[in-house]
């Protein structure tokens, strides 16, 4: 297919996104200095002076570590889930969905979302969830008394999990759709004539044409879960919520730009570079596991 | 030796100095109200009301409200009564650097001395005073303070016993020019719908247990008619208020449960004295478990607003007409109460000194005469224009309409008021009402800036009788901008002149070194435990976890800070 000559172009490809990365991603990292620093903003990281792991000793005294540490992977963890599972289920309804006009209409109406912003879906989603909101009007008409959902710690991770699959799955479900547009008909025509039912054609032609893509799309997911919370928490947390919905962003947002603890908030972001190292490292092995996907 | 005696030197060279300035301005300066002041005297650098003679620019941080409508169509922010009178006076041109909602201005400050990048001058708060103090990122203030702040300032200032100048003052030198404020927005009243209280057929509530009773009713007996169970007893934090103010920023604070505390002897917050003479934290103490527990047993029978701390504003609820009680200072003319008046003029707001403690006695928690100040950006030429531009201020906030514009849009204005303005202010508008003095009478006390329009237009939104303040006896359509003034100095302002308060101060008003560090982890575990417990999500008896929790992480070494700094 290819050899090594024509290899040359991708890598010639390859470049600008590198000079990209090494700007913008690798030169940043020289910040991770002021963790070990008092820092002081007019002296600037090379003026300021070294406090060794001071910050981190404080860091790992606080309460607040572990938790935000374990919300960053638990939100982190349920949305790739759930991002991959429902879009998936329903992409593949949808394509057994005969009736042109009505499949493009769905398709188009649960991808709308997707185009909202975090501010203006954080307020939409705050009213409907409130107390004289829809939500509790539904309960109160079965006689369940109004329940304060974005005040209750225990429901916020799943409110903040399911709302982002609302937002996205519509989206997701495109690139689903695109794939299974991409299967061979002659498997399906080859399954058929082999006496297959609906459901073994689903199993054995739909579900393995659409591995590599599902792979790929949750790899690329777990990049971004961690970067992407910020806007939703933010727009939808308060105070009575902080002990479940507090990610690592949000919490550094507060320490570092709010509270001008800019060692801590440092320190405390080493920790995201750890979870997105470990979540990644897992899902490659996964990939490489389950699909044989691998990317060198 | 060589050492000493450059010491020596330069320290005779500035008192040289100072004393000069002072001299200079007591002699060119004498009547503050009457300069009318292009530098007619000389071109002496220290004329505290000088113009340039070439325009300068100042580039100021400025804190814009986008909901606020006041300015006049044809104006801008940049160009408007209050930039207009500083070009003319002064011949300074504003411009922003950058400017920011009210919820994004501290954010913005603190971006900006964090990346170093600051405007010629803003407004500050006293943590991120220290902060650029400590970075270096300040202009030394001493001579403009001393050389330009006009005499009225100077006498306001001096006036809080040098607090609030110490305040701004760190190894000797003036770093920032501090404001001074009104006592009166330390004092968190009890606001109540009197329209309200009459259809439930009540009286206000002199104790908690009788505000207990009176919002009991306003939420089930649907005082406002509608058939709907949809009233909001007492109204609580929203997502940008506190559960109370506190030491460091001890006024307006709006919604909070600041009365109920006090109501309790509890202090939250607040450095009080403890048994031994020695400062404690008021939050740690168990008055503020036993109101914290009252507080709980509120919000569980739904007498507290049920969506607080969730809420994204807590107006909103007041100007639709939901809330029957809150707690906020004298100034709620100038807040949600212009706006509920005009949904529904029925609205009859009223403002009471309540509730009393076991004893009978009002005891709220008192406020440190300054929290904000003007800094300068170092090594910004014109250092003494962010002071001319106060001195402006003062001189001739009378002269500015509340029509044209609301005071928020003068650049770097810091309020600077006699403590007792608002009380004094009160007083003289009722002997003016009564008959007993004439606007004349006011006319020769310049630092109550606004007295002499406050007498003079008192008549025309207050009707018959004077002494009536139920909302039926005024007329705000007459003019909105004298109706929010005086509605909120005569009804707010009223109970802190007819009631003894037995207020109580805070031993410390100001950060200590180990604050700086653990103060932010230590209030969020104060704020969320508390939070928590009055929503009962989490047992009461978590305050004394609390209580553990905060000494260890910090708050132990702190209180002996604040003990070393308060027996100095």
């Amino acid at each position: 297919m290819y050899n090594k000559g024509f290899a040359k172009h991708y890598y010639l490809m390859l470049l600008p996104g590198l000079i990209w990365l090494f700007i913008f991603s690798i030169v940043p990292m020289f910040g991770i200095v002021i963790a070990f620093q008092n820092y002081n903003p007019v002296q600037g990281i090379l003026g300021s002076e070294f406090v060794g792991l001071d910050t981190f000793e404080y860091m790992f005294s606080l309460n607040d570590t572990a938790s935000i540490f374990m919300n960053t992977i638990s939100i982190a963890v349920m949305k790739i889930i759930g991002n991959l599972v429902i879009p998936l289920i329903f992409a593949l309804m949808l394509n057994e969905l005969k009736h042109m006009i009505i499949k493009r209409s769905i398709q188009t109406i649960v991808y709308l979302p997707h185009f909202l912003s975090w501010v203006i879906l954080g307020g939409i989603i705050l009213d409907i969830f409130s107390f004289q909101g829809p939500i509790n009007q539904i309960l109160g008409f079965f006689g369940i008394d109004a329940i304060l959902f974005f005040g209750r710690a225990d429901l916020f991770p799943f409110l903040v999990v399911g709302s982002d699959i609302w937002k996205e799955f519509g989206f997701n479900t495109i690139i689903y759709l695109a794939a299974l547009t991409g299967i061979n008909p002659a498997l399906y025509e080859a399954a058929s004539i082999d006496g297959a039912s609906r459901s073994r054609m689903l199993w054995h032609v739909t579900l393995p044409g659409i591995r590599t893509t599902v792979v790929l799309l949750s790899v690329l997911g777990l990049g971004n879960v961690l970067n992407a919370g910020f806007d939703q928490i933010f727009n939808l947390y308060n105070p009575l919520v902080y002990s479940t919905g507090d990610i690592i962003d949000t919490w550094v947002y507060r320490a570092g730009l709010l509270n001008m603890q800019y060692e801590l908030a440092t320190a405390v972001g080493l920790l995201k570079s750890v979870a997105g190292f470990i979540l990644i490292s897992v899902s490659y092995f996964l990939a490489y596991r389950l699909t044989n996907y691998r990317i060198f | 030796m060589h050492k000493e005696m450059k010491a020596f030197f330069v320290s005779v060279m500035l008192l040289l100095l100072v004393l000069t300035g002072c001299a200079g301005n007591d002699s060119a300066a004498p009547d503050s109200s009457g300069s009318d002041s292009s530098g007619s005297e000389s071109n002496e650098p220290a004329d505290p009301f000088g113009a340039y003679e070439e325009p300068i620019t100042i580039k100021i941080g400025q804190e814009l409200d986008p909901s606020d409508t006041s300015l006049p169509a044809e104006d801008s922010p940049l160009d408007n009564q209050f930039t207009r009178s500083v070009k003319e006076n002064l011949n300074i041109d504003v411009e922003h650097y950058f400017t920011a909602s009210p919820a994004n201005y501290d954010q913005k400050v603190s971006l900006a001395i964090a990346s170093n990048d600051l405007p010629d001058a803003m407004i500050v708060g006293p943590v991120e005073l220290r902060q650029m103090y400590e970075a270096g990122q300040l202009e030394d203030l001493t001579q403009v303070y001393e050389n330009y702040a006009s005499p009225a300032i100077k006498r306001i200032i001096e006036g809080t016993n040098g607090i609030a100048l110490e305040s701004a003052t760190f190894d000797g030198k003036i770093m920032a020019i501090p404001n001074v404020q009104l006592q009166a927005d330390g004092v968190h009243l009890l606001w109540i719908r009197q329209d309200w209280l009459d259809k439930v057929g009540l009286e206000a509530p002199k104790t908690v247990d009788e505000l207990k009773a009176v919002a009991k009713a306003f939420v089930e007996e649907d005082p406002d008619g509608n058939g709907q169970a949809d009233t909001i007893g007492l109204a609580g934090p929203d997502t940008s208020n506190k559960l109370y103010a506190t030491f460091l920023e001890s006024t307006n604070n709006l919604y909070g449960f600041d009365g109920i505390f006090s109501a309790f002897g509890a202090y939250p917050g607040f450095w009080v004295e403890g048994e031994g003479g020695d400062p404690v934290y008021g939050s740690t103490l168990p008055e503020t478990k036993e109101a914290l527990s009252a507080l709980r047993d509120m919000y569980a029978e739904g007498l507290i607003d049920r969506e607080m701390a969730v809420r994204e504003d807590s107006d909103q609820s007041v100007i639709s007409g939901q809330t029957g009680m809150f707690f906020a200072p004298w100034w709620m003319g100038y807040g949600p109460l212009a706006d509920a008046i005009t949904q529904n003029p029925d609205a009859n707001w009223q403002a009471y000194a309540l509730p009393l403690n076991a004893d009978g006695e009002y005891t709220p928690h008192l406020s440190t005469p300054t929290s904000n100040y003007v800094v300068v950006k170092k090594g910004y030429e014109h250092p003494e224009a962010a002071m001319k531009i106060l001195n402006n201020l003062l001189d001739n906030e009378s002269t500015f309409s509340p029509d044209k514009g609301g005071p928020g849009y003068y650049p770097l204005r810091l309020v600077f008021a006699p403590s007792d303005e608002t009380e004094f202010t009160v007083k003289a508008l009722r002997e003016v009402m009564a008959g007993t003095k004439t606007p004349e009478d006011f006319k020769d006390m310049p630092e109550y800036k606004l007295l002499v329009s406050d007498v003079e237009t008192v008549k025309t939104v207050k009707k018959e009788p004077y002494d009536d303040l139920n909302i039926e006896h005024w007329d705000p359509q007459a003019d909105m901008g004298v109706w929010t003034r005086m509605y909120s100095l005569l009804v707010g302002g009223s109970p802190l002149v007819d009631t003894e308060i037995n207020g109580v101060y805070s031993e410390l008003y100001s950060q200590t070194k180990t604050m700086e560090q653990r103060w932010v982890n230590l209030k969020k575990l104060e704020d969320e435990t508390f939070l928590k417990i009055i929503m009962g999500t989490e047992p009461l008896d978590s305050f004394d976890t609390f209580v553990e929790d905060w000494k260890s992480q910090g708050g132990e070494q702190i209180t002996g800070e604040v003990a070393d700094i308060t027996s100095e």
